[in-house]
């Protein structure tokens, strides 16, 4: 009698244990998180914080955070607008020119969309024209002297260099 | 027959819970993509107080003009009415492109200017045609730790 029982009550756990599944509701509660997480950091990040793959920032001690900006990469063979290459590194060194005339040009189109957007929302916040530089840590600074001169003579007034913070 | 059917469906799934599964497929892809493609790095940003200039531009202080200049024996600290420093460049590494005894230096040299002028807040870091992007931000940095925190750019034109 006991050992029907038992029996019957081991085959009463089986089933249970069967019915029951995986308790997925507070794994669900992780990856939400987790999820929400990562969104954020792309979200408030944008695209000062995400250095091109061939850039290799400084680091430094600076704790003032990356304004939201015009950025000008620049990699030890191109100079990178918006993702583009707007100029070679070899072409710009072999110019004597104190400015970039290709950069130059970007820049203009890119202050041109600013003064449009600020045209067409005259009640948002003024954007201020600035420029990021996130320059490779061994460039020369007869290269970074050019992208400055350039980016000041298009009309950005304020400069920013973009650099890694060391911990 | 019917109604025993019913009452074992019930049973299967008495609580009524949502298949969660096919959702968890999906977080499951998402996370992994997003934190791959994630870069988690601290991104600062160094305010220039000036853009770069000719050495015949105007200073960002005219009271102390205050200047370290690069040359290819080391860094020399200059102002008006101060005696000019030099410090040595000691030997500078990949990872730190101002070597520690010449920073620690630097930092005493500067220190002592910023005690004597304590309203000064500017300095051009002054460099050669040469001088790499990372010893730059390095002597930046030095100069705020100093007290200094307004860096303009200038070159000399020097092949340093």
């Amino acid at each position: 009698m006991r050992r029907a029982l038992t029996g019957r009550r081991a085959k009463l756990a089986k089933r249970l244990q069967m019915q029951q599944g995986l308790t997925l509701t507070s794994m669900m509660d992780i990856l939400t998180t987790l999820l929400l997480f990562v969104l954020k950091a792309f979200v408030a990040g944008g695209e000062v914080s995400t250095p091109p793959p061939g850039v290799t920032l400084p680091t430094s001690t600076a704790e003032a955070a990356a304004a939201s900006s015009v950025v000008v990469a620049i990699e030890r063979d191109a100079i990178i607008v918006g993702g583009e290459r707007v100029a070679m590194v070899r072409d710009v060194l072999a110019d004597q020119g104190p400015a970039i005339p290709l950069l130059a040009s970007r820049l203009v189109q890119e202050r041109a969309q600013m003064d449009a957007l600020a045209e067409r929302n005259p009640d948002a916040k003024p954007t201020p024209r600035m420029v990021t530089i996130q320059g490779d840590r061994e460039i020369e600074f007869r290269l970074l002297r050019k992208v400055m001169t350039t980016v000041q003579e298009s009309g950005f007034e304020d400069v920013a260099l973009a650099v890694i913070k060391r911990s | 027959m019917a109604r025993g059917h019913a009452g074992r469906k019930r049973s299967l799934n008495p609580e009524g819970d949502l298949n969660l599964l096919p959702l968890m497929n999906i977080f499951i892809v998402l996370i992994p993509m997003l934190l791959l493609s994630a870069v988690f790095l601290e991104i600062r940003a160094i305010e220039m107080a000036g853009g770069p200039t000719s050495s015949a531009a105007q200073s960002p202080s005219e009271a102390l003009d205050l200047a370290i200049r690069v040359t290819a024996d080391g860094y020399v600290v200059t102002g008006e009415g101060l005696a000019s420093r030099a410090v040595p460049r000691g030997t500078p590494t990949t990872e730190k492109p101002v070597a520690d005894a010449s920073s620690a230096e630097l930092a005493r040299v500067l220190g002592e200017i910023v005690a004597a002028h304590p309203d000064n807040r500017d300095i051009r870091i002054v460099a050669g045609s040469r001088t790499r992007y990372d010893e730059i931000v390095t002597l930046m940095d030095i100069a705020r730790a100093a007290g200094l925190p307004q860096a303009a750019l200038e070159g000399d034109g020097s092949e340093v």
